[in-house]
């Protein structure tokens, strides 16, 4: 068996020790992330979050009914009132795009000819 | 001559060699810091068709005769669509226009928070059909090829379950999730037993970029500490460092979801796995992936730790199709479509399974 080539970098040492670091800590994380205690504890975190969030929401939302000024839910309408208009533009578009077709005056955007054959059928072999 | 005198030229070199690259390291880690983001999506496109957070882009053509059938790539909806064209020569976009294709991308924005309402029916029965009426109407042709990477191969499994008498005429799968209980850690965080998916999306309305990161990043915790202590290392080599920067820019770039899409992913596909079971209704539609007929091709990355190997496996046992081949790559879950392995082995794969499928 032949000997393995001394390495011609003096941070070979250093590169493998990352590698073998990052794997263990992979490792190790996953172990502990994979447990139910920890799935747990991050989603208990995670509710906390959102019913803190959901209060200052609640809580900015009632200040701005106050004072007379729109909230954030009522920016959200008005932009699904946009996106709903925009569903039927896009619904319009279409049946313009189909009557056209139908009445043969939308062609195809000119560009190279699409006659290309596979290789095989080109005498040549598969890359 | 003595192995003494042999190994004091080699001994020189090398001690040449490290001084070099730590003056190197010195000067463009400076660079590193200090420069601009790396440019990502050169490849010349024109913006086809855009509504909200759908974008369409058509590919200018590379070659003097392209195949009948062109091919839209859609993208996962979790990242940005120029995974597909990092850079030049990095890119299979510019790899598959060269090769003789007409290329399209799905691409897709953060949905704003209007969009929260956007689910598994508006992407798969409205926005890729929406795409495919528009490349025919700009080809003329009425055949398209489909390649969908991660979670776009789940939406165009979907799209083409629910239209098996649709223009679809090939499918290519990268890494493409099926049967979910195979996620390891991604499920046993999203346990119904302890993730309130009802909470979330009802409180925030679009799941946060945050979230999505930090899921996906928690899977290897390492992983982004050693990434950049392996970039100062390589801080001497510039395609090494230009490639890194391309990919990092891409992975921590990742995107909201619309919330009620979220919501659906999570119930129908990742706790009641009915994608696999072929019991997953969209649009009122079962969606049996035994409908699909067409030839289709999986891609598989045998160390993908976002899509686990198990995953993906069982999609070609699960289509009804009789022309249907699988290709199992080493590499993870982004090298697959932009690593070195897909430059040398995948895009030329999907290109020649195409090719031949394409006239």
């Amino acid at each position: 068996m032949s000997k393995p080539e001394a390495s011609n970098d003096p941070f070979d040492t250093l590169r493998r020790l990352i590698d073998d670091w990052e794997k263990r800590i992979d490792g190790v994380a996953n172990q502990v992330m994979g447990t139910d205690g920890f799935s747990l504890a991050m989603n208990k975190t995670q509710n906390l979050g959102l019913r803190v969030q959901k209060g200052v929401r609640d809580a900015m939302a009632s200040h701005l009914k106050n004072i007379n000024m729109p909230s954030r839910d009522d920016v959200i309408r008005l932009g699904e009132a946009v996106q709903a208009m925009e569903q039927r533009l896009a619904r319009v578009e279409h049946l313009l795009e189909v009557t056209a077709k139908g009445a043969g005056n939308q062609g195809p955007r000119s560009g190279p000819p699409r006659t290309r054959k596979p290789p095989s059928q080109r005498g040549g072999q598969p890359t | 001559m003595s192995s003494a005198q042999q190994e004091a030229p080699d001994l020189g070199n090398r001690v040449r060699t490290a001084v070099d690259r730590t003056i190197q390291r010195s000067i463009k880690g400076l660079d590193y810091v200090l420069g601009p983001m790396t440019e990502v999506g050169l490849t010349p496109k024109d913006v086809i068709y855009e509504r909200g957070t759908l974008r369409l882009y058509h590919y200018h053509p590379m070659a003097d005769e392209v195949y009948r059938v062109p091919v839209l790539l859609v993208m996962a909806t979790t990242n940005r669509g120029y995974v597909f064209d990092l850079a030049p020569g990095q890119s299979m976009v510019e790899y598959l226009l060269k090769e003789g294709f007409d290329v399209f991308v799905l691409d897709w924005e953060a949905p704003r928070p209007e969009e929260r309402n956007l689910d598994l029916d508006d992407y798969t029965f409205d926005f890729i059909p929406a795409c495919i009426r528009r490349i025919a109407a700009r080809t003329g042709e009425p055949d398209v090829s489909v390649i969908g990477y991660c979670m776009g191969g789940v939406l165009s499994l979907i799209y083409a379950a629910g239209h098996t008498d649709g223009p679809l005429k090939n499918l290519v799968c990268l890494t493409t999730p099926v049967n979910w209980h195979e996620f390891g850690l991604l499920r046993r965080w999203t346990d119904p037993s302890h993730f309130d998916v009802d909470r979330l999306v009802d409180t925030l309305g679009v799941v946060p970029t945050d979230f999505i990161l930090n899921g996906f990043e928690m899977l290897r915790p390492a992983q982004r500490t050693a990434g950049r202590i392996r970039v100062w290392d390589n801080m001497w080599n510039d395609a090494f460092v230009r490639s890194y920067r391309a990919f990092d820019r891409w992975t921590t770039e990742a995107l909201p979801l619309a919330g009620e899409y979220f919501r659906t992913t999570m119930r129908e596909l990742m706790w009641a796995n009915k994608l696999y079971t072929g019991e997953l209704r969209v649009a009122g539609q079962q969606i049996d992936l035994a409908n699909i007929k067409v030839p289709i091709l999986h891609t598989i990355a045998e160390h993908d730790h976002i899509v686990p190997y198990t995953a993906s496996k069982p999609l070609l046992e699960r289509v009804g199709s009789a022309d249907k081949d699988e290709l199992v790559l080493k590499g993870g879950h982004v090298s697959l479509i932009a690593g070195p392995n897909a430059v040398r082995r995948m895009w030329p794969a999907v290109s020649n399974w195409l090719a031949e499928r394409s006239t």
